[in-house]
């Protein structure tokens, strides 16, 4: 039943030649029915394979696991914000935060705030505890775990596709954090109340901006381009108004 | 963000759910570890990869992950049966109402010969048949002579054959 070209078969079914020997082999099948057997039976069993065998897709947990690991690795060896801490002595320290604690930080100091806190979930993680694009997953998931309801909204037609959340602290403050992909950048929206302040920056390359709508905080953060974070807090500020 | 990052995010990222597939058919109790770690490998030594299609290279990372796990778990033998657990599956082409029921059966029964397979026919079988890639694609993702693919591709048919017709 086997003919002595059924190799040159095999490849023509595979897709393997081209030209002149794709020809020769087609014609080949005219001729040959073992061959013309073969043939058949090679592209029948892949469509069966194509169209019933499971083709498995990563689950979002494992998508952020990558992401996380990623952009830990791609980060600077050692995070500015150990760096800063490092070069401080400890008493300094402690009198740094007990300051802190009592003072409403400026925006300026809010800004290093929020970009050590997202360099920290970056590096560090959780950087998404809650992973989903839906916000009827990621609001609720907030619910009993913080005293305030962020605005959950995905933006992915204009560039800004929700991933999830999870949960942070500014300043002490516990945080609700909103994880947007934009391109190759996290965009995450820090959600909370007790700053009270407004502006925007740029440390070590992440561009902060913050600002202040009804009772709560907003502090968007990035390592895109100032234009764009401004592009996307006005999509953010729009869905309040 | 560095530029092997942004390459990396543009090259390999997208090809993530075609990493975890394989791991799936590899290992299916493991295929979270073992994509996890192969990402991270791919991207550590991404300044190495040059080519227009990363596939290959990523497989062959996937491949040796899904080693290196299957030694450092020697003796917990199993054997994959994909379909029962909690990945994703990619939803097939909607079949017609009164294809579904015979479908579904049919379609475990696929699955459960595919798995069947020894690790070397059953990844061929993926990655020509899953994945469309073409032999020479095959021989670097296993480090193996066209020959080779070709002779085993030859064999995990025949042995799909079998397994999957006979009742």
């Amino acid at each position: 039943m086997s003919c002595t070209e059924h190799e040159r078969t095999q490849l023509l079914a595979d897709g393997e030649l081209s030209g002149e020997d794709a020809r020769a082999a087609r014609a080949h099948l005219n001729g040959c029915a073992a061959c013309a057997a073969q043939f058949a039976e090679i592209r029948a069993l892949g469509d069966a394979v194509r169209a019933g065998a499971m083709r498995y897709r990563a689950p979002a947990r494992v998508a952020a696991r990558v992401r996380k690991a990623v952009a830990a690795e791609g980060a600077p060896r050692r995070g500015f914000w150990l760096g800063a801490a490092s070069g401080v002595g400890a008493s300094a320290l402690a009198a740094a935060l007990a300051l802190a604690v009592l003072l409403p930080p400026s925006a300026e100091t809010l800004a290093d705030r929020i970009a050590d806190s997202h360099v920290k979930a970056m590096m560090q993680g959780p950087l998404i505890e809650v992973a989903s694009s839906d916000h009827h997953t990621v609001k609720p998931w907030f619910a009993g775990k913080i005293d305030l309801s962020p605005p959950v909204k995905d933006f992915k037609a204009q560039g800004f596709a929700l991933q999830g959340g999870r949960l942070d602290h500014v300043d002490g403050y516990p945080a609700a954090v909103l994880v947007y992909r934009h391109g190759g950048h996290v965009v995450d929206l820090y959600v909370w109340h007790g700053a009270r302040a407004a502006g925007t920056a740029t440390r070590h390359g992440y561009a902060v901006q913050s600002w202040v709508s009804g009772d709560l905080d907003y502090s968007a953060v990035c390592d895109a381009p100032p234009s764009e974070l401004r592009q996307f807090v006005k999509l953010v500020r729009g869905e309040e108004d | 963000m560095d530029e092997r990052r942004r390459r990396f995010e543009a090259q390999a990222l997208p090809h993530l759910d075609a990493a975890y597939n394989l791991a799936r058919w590899l290992a299916p109790a493991h295929a979270d570890d073992i994509v996890q770690d192969a990402m991270l490998r791919a991207f550590r030594s991404f300044d190495g990869f040059r080519g227009a299609d990363a596939r290959p290279w990523l497989f062959a990372i996937v491949r040796n992950c899904a080693r290196d796990h299957a030694g450092r778990a020697r003796g917990r033998a199993q054997v994959p049966l994909p379909g029962e657990e909690d990945g994703a599956a990619l939803p097939d082409p909607a079949p017609g109402p009164e294809q579904q029921a015979a479908g579904a059966s049919e379609r475990r029964r696929l699955d459960a010969a595919i798995a069947a397979l020894p690790e070397e026919f059953r990844t061929v079988l993926i990655l020509r048949e899953l994945e469309e890639l073409s032999y020479r694609e095959i021989a670097l993702a296993l480090d193996v002579p066209v020959g080779t693919v070709m002779s085993r591709l030859s064999r995990a048919r025949a042995m799909l054959k079998d397994g999957w017709m006979t009742p």
